[in-house]
């Protein structure tokens, strides 16, 4: 399988099929490519997708790739009365979510520190949620469990891979600390 | 008409108090509400403030979480200790003691920031449809086995013989510890009558004990001294239940 017309076809094929997410390994077994060209193939297709008239799109979820349709035709979906309606997250959990986005892997003491809260009820219905996970435990007194986020995370939020999230800057603080007045 | 007001007053307040995630949650509010630069915190202002918010939930008779009140405290320390004088030769050391929080307020702040972000990033990925994951047949991922009987046999031999030796050796093992553990009574007996050859009395727990014997020599010792007496080469006396046994050899006297 050398043309690559006849790849990405395959792909979108072995993608639909799927439905769920499948992982980079698995496509480049199917296509018997190796993973960087496959990776590379894939961001081709993205990009396709993205910049043609189409009602579906590819997303990248860490090493994973999964059709879906584009977020503007939600309203004609809606159509089909598929009246599916999650309930939201609360302020907590968002702010939960993103320490444990930018600091996994996080212990739930670290989450408690910075938020200067207790957590425990927010982690627990994260996970219940599939958005984050543990991640092993931390060596130290008490070995505690470690959170990190999940594909649905990556899924839920938009985001293509953990790299993928929004810089906050993190030298400002040492800059500006540098700044304080002291009286 | 005032108790409505007050009332109405009142539930108004005790909702936006309930609304705090946490001390750092309050503490931001009131930055933002006297458009305070976060690095450049009034503390005295903020402390006053704070603290104001904190009776009024007293007076509520909301239940305070322990987490405002460490947060009070702090602030109050961060207060008393920009009011104290701080001596010259130190003051060039000393850092800023609203460092710490105001580090933490900006850890915080960015928190916020980036949760902001999630919400309106998950309305629009909310739009977004997947397909269910299809049912795919089990043989479209079979792996078809390329194997030859004489291939078989070969696994199946290679198999049995670790399993033969597998075997073997926890026989060997056994033997071993077998070999080791024997205890022959009739060496036992030769051994105790050159013990009372000497024609003095025994104690047995001096010869045979468990603290530098197995269970098993110390037993079949007890036996040993048992066949001794049998054959009417010594006598056993035991004053006491569970007391000392003491063997004594029969010296045979002439005549």
């Amino acid at each position: 399988m050398d043309d690559l017309r006849e790849i990405e076809s395959t792909l979108e094929a072995v993608l639909f099929a799927a439905g769920d997410s499948v992982s980079l390994e698995k496509l480049s077994e199917i296509i018997g490519q190796d993973k960087k060209t496959t990776a590379s193939i894939l961001s081709g297709m993205e990009m396709k997708y993205k910049n043609s008239n189409r009602g579906i799109m590819l997303r990248q979820l860490g090493s994973k790739y999964q059709l879906c349709t584009k977020p503007e035709y939600e309203e004609y979906i809606a159509y089909l009365g598929t009246g599916r309606k999650k309930q939201g997250l609360s302020q907590a959990a968002y702010e939960v979510l993103a320490i444990i986005a930018y600091h996994q892997p996080v212990t739930r003491a670290h989450v408690e520190h910075i938020r200067g809260v207790n957590s425990d009820n927010v982690i627990s219905t994260l996970l219940e949620k599939n958005l984050i996970c543990e991640m092993g435990r931390q060596d130290g007194p008490g070995r505690p469990k470690l959170y990190g986020t999940t594909e649905e995370f990556l899924r839920v939020f938009g985001f293509s891979s953990i790299n993928d999230l929004p810089q906050l800057g993190m030298n400002e603080i040492q800059v500006v600390m540098n700044d304080v007045p002291v009286d | 008409m005032r108790s409505e007001l007050t009332s109405s007053l009142h539930d108004a307040c005790t909702i936006k108090l309930n609304n705090f995630e946490g001390p750092f949650d309050l503490l931001f509010y009131l930055i933002e509400k006297n458009q305070i630069d976060i690095y450049d915190i009034p503390i005295f202002e903020i402390t006053d403030q704070y603290m104001e918010y904190l009776f009024a939930m007293q007076e509520m008779d909301l239940e305070i979480a322990s987490e405002f009140l460490v947060m009070a405290s702090t602030l109050l320390h961060i207060k008393s200790r920009l009011l104290l004088p701080s001596r010259k030769e130190e003051e060039q050391e000393e850092t800023d003691p609203r460092e710490e929080l105001i580090m933490k307020l900006v850890e915080y702040k960015k928190v916020k920031e980036f949760a902001d972000i999630l919400r309106e990033r998950e309305k629009i990925w909310d739009k977004v449809y997947y397909k269910l994951p299809e049912a795919l047949p089990e043989s479209a991922f079979e792996v078809i086995l390329d194997v030859s009987p004489p291939l078989l046999k070969e696994c199946y031999q290679r198999c049995m013989q670790n399993y033969y030796d597998r075997q073997n050796d926890v026989t060997q093992k056994m033997n071993r510890i077998l070999r080791q553990e024997k205890v022959s009574l009739k060496l036992k007996i030769k051994e105790l009558l050159a013990k009372l050859k000497r024609g003095v009395r025994l104690c047995f727990s001096q010869i045979y004990n468990l603290k530098n014997m197995s269970r098993i020599e110390v037993a079949t010792g007890f036996l040993a001294a048992l066949e001794i007496a049998k054959l009417g080469k010594a006598t056993i006396h035991q004053k006491v239940e569970f007391g000392e046994i003491y063997i004594e050899p029969k010296i045979k006297r002439k005549g």
